[in-house]
């Protein structure tokens, strides 16, 4: 019989109750004029709720090597496509 | 005596073909469907060509001339170069060089042909309609405001067919990670296989910027708003980052496979291991990552900011390295080897030195100083085509030949194999040469008609383009011969190594009568054996 | 009965149909990042253009439906997350329970999203229809907009996609077809439905609080 690390209740609810404080987090920081660090708080609070998902919900954290690799290279082929055209339209 | 039970008779119905899930099956679906699609876009630059013999070009209008090189660019690019080796004879090897039954997915591996049927359907539609006049590129913003021919439906076809890609993409990606037989590590795999699976890689990380890209282009155009527009503050150039983000990997999609295919051919025909395998297999992986890098060269008279050009240029001569280097370990491999000239060979061989020039005049594109005078002239094209056609498609017909005996059964006769490859080789190179000597002159690309002082090199490259139509038209006829009047073949009519030669020709449904166990790398050849007969 | 699980042909065992297919969606995964990383990217280099036209335009989004929509979003996670775990427990009655509030709460965030562009609509922000902001920065503005309807229509279609899916596995769990030994599609199906998630957790600041102070 196969078997797979089964998380407790728990852990997903907990997960869950740090999701919605985040979000708290990211939807106050917004009325608070901070310039350009708003938007750096609330990409990395997204960043951080991301990373949430993908280890516990979607079980990256128990699961294989590859398949860590494969959720990273979206992400990092998505940050090539954006920096690289930047080079072009920030330096206009 | 019984017939042994092969995958090509394991039923004779239309509808055990239209529903199969072998992927050998599915293989010989692509490959009638890729060879067909292959001819239209022939014909297209069959009529291309003739219209070129004269400098005032009007054996077509212009809007008829802007609709050709369209139709000749979508298809070859997406219904031709991109399918070919993969879904033909990746489809069919990927499994047996592996040591596996199937692919991972194979009523997803059927789907992807369904798709790639459908896209076509919407692409030959397109045509019939009128067809779409803004080049393969659809740039911004003729193809969403001012073109008054097919964009959308050209558009559909190419989106749908993306996901053909994807499937496939995903597939060989599993298949090669998770089926491999036993003592089948990474660093025992053929090079086709590393080949195959960065293909695959570029595949599925650049077809859905593609596929979102041309969403936006149908949008804009519906609905006359979008993010393209420049009077609303939109960047046509944006349009171009990211058209080129999928198409410049989408070059490597097309030449990795070949590379894969000239590997398995040199060694084999040379009786010789490759020269540095790891060398090769890291070289594969770095075109296939670097290739996403240098896309910005293709915009570097379009208004692109200077500094990119420069990020751009630096990246793009860096893609050359690992691409020289394949060349410099593929000539190792045959020095000293028991070369045989068989037609495989012939065709191997020829996509080295022309994917070699093809690549070298690469970097004189790469060279923004030059580029500002090469680009958009028929230079870009002859560059192109020696890499796509003189590399690519010699290799894509090397690799038919290699394995016409494991995929049919059938020998063909080697006279007509070799007379047809020489006959493609000089006729490529008489057609796209004098492309090279147009493009430095100054004769634009995408023109019908051009300065009378160039007539004489479009007459040679329209001769040479006559002799490279024998030449493709030659193998439709001696390898169907062959089907019926061929030689029987046995397991292994090459002596090669790999796993795909240890079982009979045709392989049965299940690949191989019990699974494969590996102990020894991909090219364990010996030149002194060989020499020995 | 789920215990006479039929493995397909090409597969040596059933932990090698698990891990291909846990790989199989991952690379599926991947391609839906890129899909929706265009219009990411777009967006992004069009922001960096025009700063303030899209300051002005994310002020005009609806940040309260916004905010309770991705409150939804994250719990309806959280009950698929649930709802996997049950099936490899073998809990047939909570995983169909899960996977039906998993539902629910995706047809609220649906039904919430079209309240909002109704509301989009009869404030004039739906481009091409009847779009109407005066000012210096319009074109942008419009823009904008035009990138919102577009990545969270792209969005809502991954979204009914994703309600339908767990439909079908709902059906399959009453039928009996999951098992602690065989959950695959349920995996599947959760992995799917997270995705369009994270899409909306991006989604949600870069286009309600681009400026909200």
């Amino acid at each position: 019989m196969i078997r797979h690390p089964v998380a407790a209740t728990r852990t997903y609810v907990l997960v869950w109750v740090v999701l919605m404080i985040l979000l708290t987090l990211t939807l106050g920081s917004a009325y608070i004029p901070l310039g350009s660090l708003n938007t750096v708080i609330n990409l990395g609070i997204a960043v951080a709720k991301a990373l949430l998902v993908m280890l516990f919900f979607m079980h990256l954290r128990s699961g294989h090597p590859v398949l860590r690799i494969f959720a990273s290279a979206g992400f990092f082929w998505l940050a090539l496509l954006i920096g690289l055209s930047l080079t072009d339209f920030l330096t206009r | 005596m019984p017939v042994r039970a092969t995958y090509l008779n394991a039923g004779f119905s239309l509808w055990s073909w239209l529903s199969t899930h072998d992927h050998k099956r599915i293989a010989i679906l692509y490959t009638i469907s890729v060879t067909l699609f292959f001819f239209i876009g022939g014909a297209a630059a069959t009529i291309i060509r003739l219209t070129l013999i004269s400098p005032s070009g009007d054996l077509v209008s212009a809007e008829t001339y802007n609709k050709l090189f369209t139709i000749h660019g979508v298809v070859m690019v997406w219904f031709f170069l991109i399918p070919s080796i993969p879904a033909t004879l990746g489809n069919f090897l990927v499994p047996l060089m592996i040591g596996a039954r199937d692919m991972a997915f194979p009523r997803l591996n059927l789907t992807s042909w369904y798709i790639y049927v459908l896209g076509g359907l919407f692409t030959i539609g397109a045509m019939i309609a009128g067809g779409a006049d803004t080049g393969w590129t659809f740039y911004t913003p003729f193809s969403t405001m001012f073109s008054n021919s097919r964009v959308i439906a050209a558009v559909a076809g190419v989106f749908v067919v993306g996901f053909s890609s994807i499937l496939t993409g995903l597939n060989f990606i599993v298949t090669i990670h998770k089926m491999r037989a036993p003592g089948m590590t990474w660093f025992r795999l053929p090079l086709f296989i590393w080949t195959m699976y960065a293909t695959s890689i570029i595949l599925v990380l650049a077809t859905p910027v593609l596929a979102m890209t041309l969403a936006l282009i149908v949008f804009e155009r519906l609905l006359g708003v979008g993010v393209f527009d420049p009077a609303l503050g939109g960047d046509p150039l944006l349009f171009q980052h990211l058209f080129w983000f999928y198409s410049h990997p989408a070059v490597y999609v097309m030449v990795l496979p070949a590379m894969g295919v000239a590997s398995e051919i040199i060694t084999c025909f040379s009786r010789k291991n490759i020269f540095g395998y790891r060398t090769m297999a890291f070289c594969i992986l770095a075109i296939a990552v670097i290739g996403f890098l240098v896309w910005g060269h293709h915009m570097f008279v379009s208004g692109q900011s200077v500094y990119a050009g420069m990020v751009f240029s630096a990246l793009s001569f860096l893609v050359s390295v690992p691409s020289a280097i394949k060349v410099f370990n593929w000539t190792a491999t045959l020095y000293k080897g028991s070369i045989a000239f068989d037609a495989p060979m012939l065709y191997a061989l020829g996509f080295v030195g022309l994917f070699m020039i093809g690549g070298m005049t690469g970097l004189f594109l790469a060279s923004l100083a030059l580029d500002v005078h090469l680009h958009d002239t028929y230079f870009v094209i002859a560059h192109f085509h020696y890499i796509m056609v003189g590399g690519s498609v010699m290799a894509f017909l090397g690799g038919i030949h290699y394995w016409w005996p494991k995929i049919t059964g059938r020998i063909y006769p080697d006279r007509w194999a070799r007379f047809a490859a020489l006959t493609i080789f000089v006729g490529f190179n008489l057609t796209f040469f004098p492309q090279f000597i147009l493009g430095y002159l100054g004769m634009p690309r995408r023109y019908h008609q051009y300065p009378p002082e160039f007539q004489v090199w479009n007459i040679l490259s329209s001769a040479g383009a006559s002799i490279l139509a024998v030449g493709y038209l030659l193998p439709l006829g001696y390898l169907a011969w062959s089907l019926r009047y061929g030689a029987r073949a046995g397991p292994n009519p090459w002596r090669a190594k790999g796993l795909e030669w240890q079982t009979p020709s045709p392989p049965p449904t299940d690949n191989f009568a019990a699974t494969p166990v590996v102990t020894e790398g991909p090219y364990a050849y010996s030149a002194t054996a060989a020499a020995h007969g | 009965m789920a215990d006479s699980i039929v493995l397909k042909p090409q597969f040596d065992d059933a932990e090698q149909e698990r891990v291909a297919s846990d790989l199989g969606i991952w690379v599926f995964l991947a391609t839906e990042i890129l899909f929706f990383g265009a219009l990411f990217a777009a967006y992004t280099i069009t922001r960096i253009r025009y700063p303030e036209a899209f300051a002005v335009a994310s002020r005009l989004t609806n940040i309260t439906l916004g905010s309770i929509n991705t409150g939804v979003l994250l719990t309806s996670s959280l009950t698929m997350a649930l709802g996997v775990r049950s099936a490899k427990l073998g809990a047939r009655t909570a995983l169909i329970g899960w996977m039906c509030v998993t539902v629910v709460l995706g047809i609220a965030f649906l039904a919430i999203k079209s309240t909002e562009y109704y509301l989009d609509y009869t404030g004039h922000l739906v481009p091409a229809l009847d779009f109407a902001h005066a000012g210096v920065h319009s074109g942008p503005i419009e823009i904008f907009f035009y990138m919102y309807f577009f990545m969270t229509g792209v969005h809502s279609i991954h979204m009914l996609v994703a309600i339908c899916l767990v439909c079908v596995l709902i059906a399959m769990a009453w039928r009996r077809s999951f098992s602690p030994e065989y959950f695959t599609p349920v995996e599947l199906g959760g992995l799917y439905w997270h995705l369009v998630d994270i899409v909306w957790i991006f989604l949600y600041p870069l286009l309600y609080l681009v400026s909200r102070s």
